[in-house]
């Protein structure tokens, strides 16, 4: 069955397409299903929320994209993000507390100070991974614990509060709000609005879109277009290959962790211009595993040498679409779990049926 | 700096670094000893176990299947599930007229029997499917979650029978000055008489399906096979070993230890909770590193993950003991088990000489 | 190495044996003050709040008061392990505790009970709060703390009235296992139907995870866009839900109701985010039960087996009223 089903596939371009990109055609499936289930579902507004809500998980599997590609895996990032968040978050209410700077330079100074602590972690496992052939899945789980004890330490296990409102003001704006009749107004609501007149305005791009898509977009010209990039696939490919065709291994590997780690401390960053407070990590949000559920759906390798960074990001929508959706369309939360972990499985399945597809 | 070293110091240091973790016990114990106030009681010594069970039980259903170079992430929520099934079931028995002994009993053995599912499945992907382990036990983890969760949204696993929580927190041997020995029962003395609680019950039920594991990995064809998969697949196949049923063996044990967990979680708890293990995926997988096991498979021994889970145990208590907030326990952890892993790569012969 | 490790294993017993006699004696000898232990149910400002009131009282009466480790989650899982662990220091005349379960308390309360340790519990209770009669959990002295049952009754009451008695409510709690948060969501349901033009349109459990919240109470949102009131059963459903009316534009436009006045859910309530918070009376329940505790170890006072303070609504109309003040959990 195997064979003959092989056989069909290779010679329709169609189906072949369909096959390797079955994640996109299930995320279209279950659009057009749930906008039948879900009232409120098939929405403008409904699909920018959602986007919204995963700008998180995006990144994380992003990063994840990169490790899987060399062959590893980083379990930390869940982690690393929380702490990023925390730091991002108590410098930001210190330097708020004091009132010395201007809200912008308060910031500035956080975002930045915590993006640069994110990028430990990660050249810590780097180094042990590639300098000291550490295997990933114990240097990043040794992380996870590590940058776990760290975060909580910081924010003393309570989310980092009172900080500046513009935070959310930044991170939940909009671009566009518009209302027929009055015009559109740009980064804001007109002054003046009654609190009944509030539902009217249409709202358009989140300003998170525009950081996402410069993100994605930087991600995904290094991963497909740079020597880096090349190396990266090379890798995961053949490692021993690698060496020998003159790439320091060693050193890519340290880079591939500390970029992984870096985009997991910009995930933390947002989380703190998105929520407005410093949040840690708990382990009921297991961001690490879902990332990598998304990357594999993408159609990733845990062995190496195969993903696409837009593919894993299709893989975090078909997982955020399937939970709005199964909300929206009131069936019990839980069943979201069961949902993932079938889905995942689905994954790789399909990848066994079809090996030479990708 | 190679050529300085004498073959005796390096023999020394050999020896030091095969033996790392029971230093590092004893090490942690001194420490402990000195600084933790009321720490060198066999009181405590009793709390360390007593909190130690579920580490221990996973850690060991998670040895097996390290040995064979796969990773169970579900034990955390397999734990979780039984916990709640196992309360559900009972309370259930006894109220459908059931002794409450009996229904206990029987709600645990249905349990440990359901107990199996998650691993059976997981093996069935793992080994027929060819999904790899990660994946497919972190879909089980999912579902375990989602399944527990479903199972608690029609009303909490809870309302026990009181007993569960007397044979949880009951003792195998008390010894009271006037009535001397006696077993289970603790004996009628009045209020503030001392009372020597000598092994907790969950710790002695905990012992014994460590000593059966362990015998089975150390003695058994069942354990010679595991480590031949673990050591060569292709050379486990060609002499003829099932590798396939063998898997699946492998991952339903570990499924079988969650349970177990998930069992005397509830009888410690009398209530099942479906997050109950999920923070003792990296404690458990952490003690099977320590005691030296490798996770590309072929390595490592019962009684060493012991002293894996044991020195988590240790560190936990000593750490609450001392008032400093568990939130060090996570880093430390995370330290040790970099740690072990680097001495296992200066010290390589280490985990070949523990094969024998 | 294994003969070796048990070698040790048995030295190491013999010399814990031998500790405990001496441990034993030491401790008889040098207890002249009464020492309490307060145990609290989980790291957050309703019990930092409540351990000031404590050690405020036990400073007053000249009480030793020991402060358990803050457990970080919710549950008997984290809690009995600290409890015992801190326990083990010998030396304590009575446990203040707020117990995490109801039934899973109570053996390793009546050990330490057998022991001669007096037990009040504060905040939650044993089996059903009722030590007056006697069954397997009526060993503490007294149980004192709010009815959190009866504090959502009273929070749906003044939601409703907020909302003009009419409209969509929506429910966004915390973890279905933890009956504290459970009884504030069953009060605050048969609250409602005191209502009959308010319609419940659903409950979401973020598992304390921020992020759900938000995403949860947006699809909600999304499904009944004319939903006119939230309640947020603690910090992360009220912030969560906050961050979702902000998204779906609504702010104003939708009320939300909160548990427990920390100093940041005081705050949101000052700018605007949230508009109704009940606060219970931590330090109350705290200074009370060293008081009671006291008593009856110097005066040999019968304490009464239930205590329960009440509760303060705040809104955006007394969130300054300096009388109020007091009520923050600072």
């Amino acid at each position: 069955m195997k064979g003959n089903l092989n056989l069909i596939i290779e010679e329709s371009r169609t189906l072949k397409a369909i096959a390797r990109n079955w994640a996109f055609c299930f995320l279209i499936f279950f659009i057009v299903i749930f906008s039948f289930t879900g009232k409120g579902f098939l929405s403008i507004v409904n699909f920018q929320n959602i986007i919204h809500l995963s700008v998180i998980a995006i990144f994380m599997a992003a990063a994840e994209t990169f490790v899987i590609i060399t062959g590893g895996i980083d379990l930390s990032v869940g982690f690393v993000m929380g702490l990023s968040s925390v730091t991002a978050g108590k410098i930001i209410q210190i330097l708020f507390a004091a009132g010395n700077l201007s809200v912008g330079a308060i910031l500035l100074t956080g975002s930045v100070i915590a993006l640069v602590v994110s990028l430990i972690p990660g050249l810590i496992s780097g180094i042990m991974i590639a300098r000291f052939k550490v295997p990933p899945f114990i240097a990043t789980l040794g992380m996870w614990g590590i940058t776990n004890g760290i975060a909580l330490k910081i924010c003393k296990g309570f989310p980092v509060a009172s900080l500046p409102d513009e935070l959310t003001k930044i991170g939940n704006g909009y671009t566009i709000y518009y209302k027929e009749g009055s015009g559109i107004s740009w980064f804001s609501l007109p002054a003046g609005i009654a609190n009944d007149q509030i539902r009217e305005y249409l709202r358009l791009i989140p300003i998170s879109f525009i950081l996402l898509f410069i993100v994605i977009f930087i991600l995904r010209h290094i991963l497909n277009n740079t020597t880096f990039g090349q190396h990266t696939y090379a890798i995961g490919g053949n490692e021993d290959a690698a060496i020998r065709s003159g790439i320091n291994v060693q050193k890519h590997l340290i880079k591939i962790y500390m970029l992984s780690s870096f985009i997991a401390g910009m995930a933390g960053v947002f989380n703190v211009f998105q929520t407005g407070i410093g949040n840690f990590t708990t382990f009921g949000a297991m961001y690490e595993l879902f990332a990598v559920a998304a990357v594999v759906i993408g159609g990733a390798s845990l062995l190496g040498g195969k993903g696409r960074l837009l593919a894993s990001v299709v893989g975090v929508l078909l997982i955020a679409v399937l939970e709005n959706g199964l909300l929206i369309s009131g069936v019990e939360p839980f069943y979201r779990y069961i949902a993932v972990g079938l889905l995942l499985i689905l994954a790789i399945v399909i990848d066994q049926l079809f090996p030479d597809l990708f | 700096m190679q050529s300085l070293m004498t073959q005796k110091n390096k023999d020394l240091l050999l020896r030091i670094g095969k033996q790392w973790a029971v230093i590092f016990f004893v090490a942690e114990l001194i420490f402990f000893g000195l600084t933790a106030k009321g720490f060198f009681t066999v009181n405590t010594f009793q709390i360390v176990l007593f909190f130690g069970t579920a580490i221990m039980l996973m850690a060991v259903g998670e040895l097996f299947v390290i040995i064979t170079g796969g990773i169970d992430l579900s034990v955390g929520y397999v734990m979780g599930l039984s916990s709640i099934v196992s309360t559900k079931l009972i309370v259930a028995f006894a109220g459908s007229g059931l002794p409450e002994l009996g229904a206990i009993l029987l709600g645990i053995l249905i349990t440990l029997v359901l107990g199996l599912i998650p691993g059976m499945i997981n093996g069935l992907l793992i080994s027929r499917l060819n999904v790899p382990p990660f994946i497919a036990t972190f879909s089980m983890l999912g579902i375990s979650h989602g399944v527990s969760e479903l199972l608690i949204t029609e009303g909490a696993a809870k309302n026990l029978p009181h007993m569960a929580n007397v044979i949880g927190n009951g003792h195998f041997l008390y010894f009271a000055q006037e009535s001397g020995f006696s077993f289970f029962v603790r004996p009628e003395v009045a209020r503030g008489v001392k009372v020597f609680e000598l092994l907790p019950n969950v710790v002695v039920m905990t012992f014994i399906l460590v000593a059966i594991f362990a015998f089975v990995l150390k003695r058994t064809v069942f354990g010679v096979h595991t480590y031949a998969i673990g050591g060569n697949e292709d050379s486990a196949v060609r002499s003829g070993i099932n590798v396939k049923n063998h898997i699946m063996k492998i991952y339903m044990l570990s499924s079988f230890l969650a349970a177990s967990a998930g069992v005397i979680y509830m009888l410690k708890y009398v209530t099942g909770k479906a997050d109950a293990g999920a923070s003792l995926l990296l404690d458990s997988i952490a003690a099977v590193v320590i005691g030296g096991a490798s996770l590309s498979g072929g390595s490592g021994t019962v009684w060493k993950a012991i002293l894996g889970a044991v020195i988590i145990a240790v560190l936990e208590t000593g750490l609450r003991i001392l008032g400093i907030p568990t939130f060090d326990k996570y880093i430390m952890v995370g330290v040790i088990l970099i740690f072990a892993v680097l001495i296992d790569q200066v010290f390589p012969e280490t985990t070949y000489k523990d094969k024998e | 190495m294994r003969k070796g490790l048990i070698l040790v294993m048995v030295l190491l017993m013999a010399f814990s044996m031998s500790a405990q006699l001496f441990a034993g004696g030491q401790q008889e000898a040098a207890d002249d003050e009464i020492t309490m232990l307060f145990m609290p149910g989980v790291a957050d400002p309703f019990y930092y709040v409540m351990e000031k009131g404590i050690v405020a009282k036990g400073e007053e009466l000249g009480v030793n008061i020991i402060v358990a480790e803050f457990p970080k989650a919710w549950g008997p899982e984290v809690q009995v392990p600290i409890l015992e662990a801190t326990v083990a220091q010998g030396g304590i005349d009575m446990i203040l505790i707020a117990p995490t379960a109801i039934d899973a308390l109570i053996s390793p309360l009546k050990k330490l009970y057998d022991q001669g340790i007096e037990i009040i519990t504060v905040d939650t209770y044993l089996g059903d709060g009722d030590y007056s009669k006697d069954s397997d959990y009526s060993f503490p002295l007294s149980y004192i703390g709010s009815d959190n049952e009866k504090g959502g009754r009273e929070m749906a009451a003044h939601l409703c009235e907020m909302i003009g008695g009419e409209g969509k409510v929506y429910i966004n709690s915390t973890n279905p296992d933890v009956s504290s948060v459970m009884g504030r969501v069953k009060g605050f349901k048969e609250g409602i139907e005191a209502f009959p033009e308010v319609e419940l349109v659903g409950v979401d459990y973020n598992m304390d995870v921020q992020q759900k919240a938000t995403d949860q109470t947006l699809a909600a949102l999304q499904k009944d866009p004319d939903i006119a009131g939230i309640f947020g059963t603690n910090l992360y459903s009220s912030q969560g839900a906050y961050q979702a009316v902000v998204n779906a534009g609504l702010v104003g436009a939708v009320k939300i109701a909160t548990w427990d006045a920390s100093v940041d859910i005081i705050n949101a309530l000052k700018k605007g985010q949230i508009d109704l918070v009940l606060a219970q009376k931590p330090f109350e329940i705290g200074s009370l039960a060293v008081e009671w505790g006291y008593k009856f170890f110097t005066e040999g006072t019968e304490i009464p087996a239930k205590v329960i303070p009440g509760f303060e609504f705040f809104d955006s109309e007394n969130v300054n009223d300096p009388d109020m003040e007091q009520f923050i959990y600072k």
